[in-house]
């Protein structure tokens, strides 16, 4: 907040419109060229902006920075217009406080993705905004806060679990400031002195600054800092992923080792980026064959849900309970030693997320990278369509880096995700076993290794993308 | 190629667009030889597996633009 210009963006209380209002044209623009454009995905801009460029940027601006696509978020800013005219009456239901409503959404959207081959459809990408558009409208329409983006949202839970490995959180710069501080603007917002009306929001994810740590959760939307009247809040550098070792109470969180739903997102997070994979490469073919023989089905949903339920329910719950079992039988003491597989398992998920982060930036980054100019003749097409070719013809041959040079790269991001993944759980194995970490630590090391391996598997097989996975 | 009462075109220029279904995926262009009254034919390397749409951009010999588009589902890898 103290970089020149950025600083005083980040401090202006209309920064985040001013940062929404292009993505939310953008959006427009995706639609509709989605639903009236090219049928081709290399030749249409909701394609080709989706799931090329919006996702390579998302996770690089996740590694680089912090959760800034949340805070231009153009959803929000179509709820900000619609909570002029609607106000939402209703608190969040009580029992869905949580995140395993969001978790199955996650999962739902892996799952269309493969079965309705999202990312060859233009059609189907610009409803899928659309829907988009409707469900934050519905639900913030009806729930007051920001229920959507805390309880539904599925890419803000990706980039909540993301922005724990990131360099940059808001945070409160002094603590002694917040304790001498009696109005706590950050939470109940800045209000006006006679009639209490609020004109500055306060936090609605429910994160008090002053016991806030980490990103979980933290939508960089920036009311705190603008509430704030003592200009003690920021967006301050740490070291990535040192949220993840550490387990103390979070504000609007709770504590990590008791919220199984948190760690059920972090193994969603982390497998299904190798499932996200496995849909992209040769083998997942012939396994789907081979699946649909076995079950004697020629239509693919079943197949995927099998595929989907291994990824996501037996390997996690085989890996991680081996891995559970083993800490429990080396280590012994009185502090892992005695506890249950569960809580162990939900302690040490965590230490996963670098690994699926480091899949995640590998696939993305793929796509991105070696698709990188496609938007120049993807938006030359689109302008030439309208009538007046003012960009000049599109020039197809325009693509991006050569394949063996993002291959570098992506290997590059595995290696990181996999140093990640072994520091954080050895430091929660010297946080939960203080005298013996090195035996809490290797069943974990263990399962990242094979997740490691099984990563670097999935990025030398060959690429084959097809809309029709039964056939052939 | 021919005409609606049969009568094979010839002197038309015949550039074959071949894309994957994937975003970003760089599309392979090649130009068709005329071999035989109305037989075009042309060279076009799928650089991966999986399925490709093909894209026919026809100039007739009276200038006239054509498009046709079809589908080469489940190339597999050499």
């Amino acid at each position: 907040m103290r970089v020149p210009g950025l600083g005083h963006l980040f401090r202006w209380r209309y920064a985040r419109p001013v940062l929404q209002a292009p993505l939310l044209v953008l959006s427009l623009v995706m639609i509709l060229h989605g639903l009236f454009g090219p049928s081709l995905a290399p030749k249409n801009l909701a394609t080709t902006l989706s799931w090329l460029h919006f996702r390579g940027l998302l996770v690089l601006v996740l590694l680089c920075a912090g959760n800034f696509f949340c805070l231009a978020c153009p959803f929000m800013l179509v709820r900000q217009w619609a909570r002029r005219i609607f106000q939402p009456r209703f608190n969040w239901p009580r029992a869905l406080r949580n995140k395993w409503l969001s978790v199955g959404l996650f999962v739902l959207i892996l799952f269309t993705y493969e079965l309705f081959d999202l990312w060859s459809s233009p059609w189907w990408t610009a409803w899928l905004i659309v829907g988009y558009f409707l469900s934050v409208l519905v639900v913030d329409g009806f729930f007051k806060h920001a229920s959507f983006c805390k309880f539904v949202c599925p890419i803000g839970q990706f980039n909540f679990v993301a922005s724990t490995l990131s360099p940059f959180e808001v945070k409160v710069r002094e603590q002694d400031v917040c304790t001498r501080c009696h109005t706590k603007d950050c939470i109940r917002g800045r209000r006006e002195p006679v009639s209490d009306l609020v004109t500055i929001r306060g936090c609605e994810l429910a994160l008090f600054q002053p016991s806030k740590v980490g990103n979980m959760d933290c939508t960089f939307c920036l009311d705190c800092v603008h509430a704030c009247p003592h200009d003690n809040i920021g967006i301050l550098s740490r070291l990535p992923a040192s949220e993840l070792m550490v387990d103390p109470l979070r504000s609007g969180v709770g504590y990590f080792s008791r919220r199984k739903d948190i760690a059920a997102l972090a193994i969603v997070f982390t497998l299904g980026a190798l499932l996200n994979a496995f849909g992209m490469v040769s083998p997942v073919y012939a396994v789907e064959r081979w699946l649909g023989q076995m079950l004697h089905v020629s239509h693919e949903a079943p197949v995927l849900g099998v595929i989907f339920a291994f990824f996501l329910i037996v390997e996690p719950v085989l890996l991680l309970g081996v891995a559970a079992y083993l800490t429990r039988a080396w280590v012994g003491d009185a502090n892992a030693g005695t506890r249950a597989l569960l809580p162990l398992a939900v302690r040490y998920a965590y230490g996963l997320v670098p690994l699926g982060f480091g899949m995640w930036l590998a696939h993305y980054c793929f796509h991105f990278l070696t698709g990188l100019y496609t938007l120049i003749p993807v938006t030359q097409n689109a302008i030439a369509s309208l009538g007046r070719p003012l960009l000049g013809e599109p020039r197809w041959t325009l693509t991006g880096l050569p394949a063996n040079v993002v291959q570098v790269i992506e290997i590059g991001f595995l290696l990181l995700g996999f140093a990640g993944s072994l520091v954080v759980t050895y430091g929660l194995a010297e946080n939960d076993s203080p005298d013996r970490p090195l035996r809490a630590f290797l069943p974990w090391a263990a399962v990242c290794l094979v997740l490691w391996c099984a990563s670097m598997w999935l990025m030398f097989q060959p690429m084959e993308m097809r809309a029709t996975l039964m056939s052939g | 190629m021919a005409d609606s009462a049969a009568r094979p075109i010839t002197g038309a220029q015949v550039t074959i667009e071949a894309d994957m279904s994937h975003a970003g995926m760089s599309p392979r262009f090649a130009e068709a030889k005329e071999m035989d009254l109305g037989r075009y034919e042309a060279h076009v390397e799928f650089q991966m597996a999986g399925d490709w749409v093909i894209l026919l951009h026809v100039t007739l010999p009276d200038g006239k633009k054509l498009e046709r588009q079809f589908d080469v589902r489940g190339v597999r890898p050499n």
